[in-house]
């Protein structure tokens, strides 16, 4: 496993992929946050969930490291490496955990930068437009803390359903969709069941105050629901499945 | 590494795959024996593929078995260090380095990352390891997928049409490495669907057609055993004709030449001494390879 670990881990580092990830993620953060910052109304920058919502990386990373767990389980169908990496590694369980866990690690290096950039240069817009800042010290801990947990959570999550569509563009697609059309709208229209999707689930998971979000505890026992879920689907039918 | 040369290094069992309607591997049967070449023919979408994936573990037989040094694939502790396989010589990350790709595989079963450039050099690549493979031809990818076979040191080797895009002298490059691999009392399959290009390698060939076994032999056995004539020239064909009749052998009549089937030219020489008939020309006149390659497998699809 850890040899697995290791080999998964040279896979991430080996193409531009992520690192194309990473600059794609760090520029729609930076666009976000300094409009959002520097355009809205200090009125609309006053309170504790306003000043949340601009220091919270967003679904930018989220999405960013879904995608990032995606393509290490389906570029490898891609491209037909997925051949050679089962056939040295013939038990498929050890290679979807070991991708499981690049996708959890790949996912903490996103939140880290996007969670910097976004808290870093957020606070700095605040203090040069003289707006007092509302958050207190467990605020600020809550968002960086749960928002690394929900970020990596959320690589994890991408590997698990990249596991389980395979085919790249399908998988990219379908996570897209999921997040900005499904959970969009079911959230929008039914709060009460849109708040159990893994977005809002990892929104509530950094303490941010949207109204109908989940608590913190529990938006993170959601999201961890959603990503074993996933995960375990992967496998099973990673096990199960013929490779072509 | 002592090699048990009486070791069976491969045995399907009435393997089959059915996808949907689709019988693409029919209740075949084989063995491999430790230390052979064997060629694995057919004409494109035989079934050779399904097969090769099968033996590796990676598509599961609709039924029958596949054992692989005496066990089923997945079943196998790193397999990677006594198997090597090459399955499509498309299999790379466009994006990454050969260098890069070997290293993926050899971390994989806790070799060291030197093995890596260790391939490299068998497979005459090391100036281009570091370059990323959408820049390499066909050719440079076929041996960069050896190599990958070759990290774990392995006994067997499994490869599908390794010669594909290969030029003349990569080919022969292919043959002599093989050749040098199996002296060691290794073992190979290769898989082609044109029989020249590894004829001149292998010591035995499977030949399957729509997913069944048509032959299983020695090449040596095969040349002589189908379509092979003997071209031989006399003053007096009648005679000699009716003496190959009585021995239960056709030929074809060209003036004073007969063309024989079925025959070598001692026979053919020994019948005509009999006979007492003065002979021209005795000449072996075996169809190519290609050809008994292809009356075989349209015998088998007609």
């Amino acid at each position: 496993m850890i040899a697995q670990l290791r080999a998964e881990l040279l896979k991430v580092r080996s193409t531009r992929t992520t690192f194309g990830l990473v600059i794609g993620m760090v520029g729609l953060t930076l666009v976000i946050v300094i409009l959002s910052g520097v355009l809205t109304h200090p009125d609309g920058l006053s309170s504790k969930k306003d000043q949340l919502g601009l220091l919270s990386p967003g679904g930018v990373a989220l999405i960013f490291s879904s995608l990032a767990g995606v393509l290490l389980v389906t570029s490898e169908y891609r491209y037909g490496t997925i051949h050679p990496t089962f056939v040295f590694t013939p038990k498929r369980a050890t290679v979807l955990s070991a991708k499981l866990t690049a996708g959890l690690l790949a996912g903490i290096v996103f939140g880290v930068i996007s969670i910097g950039l976004a808290v870093g240069i957020g606070s700095l817009i605040l203090s040069a437009r003289n707006i007092p800042s509302a958050l207190s010290g467990s605020d600020i801990s809550l968002l960086v803390l749960g928002g690394l947990a929900g970020i990596a959570l959320r690589g994890a999550f991408g590997v698990g359903f990249g596991a389980i569509v395979r085919n790249q563009v399908g998988a990219m697609i379908g996570i897209l969709a999921w997040d900005f059309v499904i959970n969009g709208l079911l959230f929008g229209l039914a709060p009460s069941v849109g708040r159990f999707m893994p977005t809002t689930a990892a929104n509530a998971l950094m303490g941010l105050k949207t109204t109908h979000l989940l608590s913190p505890a529990a938006g993170g026992a959601v999201l961890v629901g959603w990503t074993a879920l996933l995960a375990l689907a992967g496998l099973v039918l990673t096990q199960r499945r013929d490779v072509t | 590494m002592v090699r048990d040369e009486t070791l069976t290094a491969v045995v399907a069992e009435s393997l089959t795959k059915r996808f949907g309607s689709v019988l693409a591997v029919d209740d075949l049967s084989f063995t491999l024996p430790s230390g052979t070449i064997t060629g694995f023919l057919g004409p494109n979408g035989a079934g050779k593929t399904t097969t090769l994936r099968m033996l590796l573990g990676l598509a599961s037989p609709t039924s029958g078995t596949a054992l692989v040094l005496g066990r089923p694939y997945a079943e196998l502790e790193r397999p990677a260090l006594s198997i090597g396989a090459m399955l499509e010589a498309t299999d790379f990350h466009p994006g990454r380095s050969g260098r890069d790709h070997l290293r993926t595989l050899s971390r994989a079963v806790d070799l060291p990352d030197s093995r890596a450039d260790e391939v490299l050099r068998t497979v005459e690549l090391e100036a281009a390891g570091r370059r990323r493979v959408k820049g390499y031809s066909l050719g440079m990818r076929q041996r960069l997928g050896l190599a990958g076979a070759l990290l774990g040191d392995p006994e067997l080797l499994i490869l599908d049409e390794p010669a594909n895009g290969l030029d003349p002298e990569g080919v022969r490059w292919l043959r002599d490495f093989l050749r040098a691999f199996a002296s060691e009392g290794r073992t190979v399959l290769v898989s082609s669907h044109v029989l020249s290009e590894v004829a001149q390698t292998v010591d035995q060939v499977l030949i399957i057609n729509r997913g069944r076994l048509v032959v299983e032999s020695s090449l040596q056995a095969l040349t002589s055993r189908v379509g092979g004539a003997v071209r031989v020239r006399t003053p007096q064909p009648d005679r000699l004709q009716d003496a190959l009749r009585r021995e239960h052998l056709d030929a074809d009549r060209e003036e004073q030449t007969l063309h024989v089937r079925g025959a070598d030219t001692d026979r053919v020489g020994e019948i005509a001494f009999t006979a007492g008939l003065p002979l021209h020309e005795l000449a072996s006149e075996g169809s190519s390879l290609e050809e008994i390659f292809l009356e075989l497998t349209s015998e088998a699809s007609a």
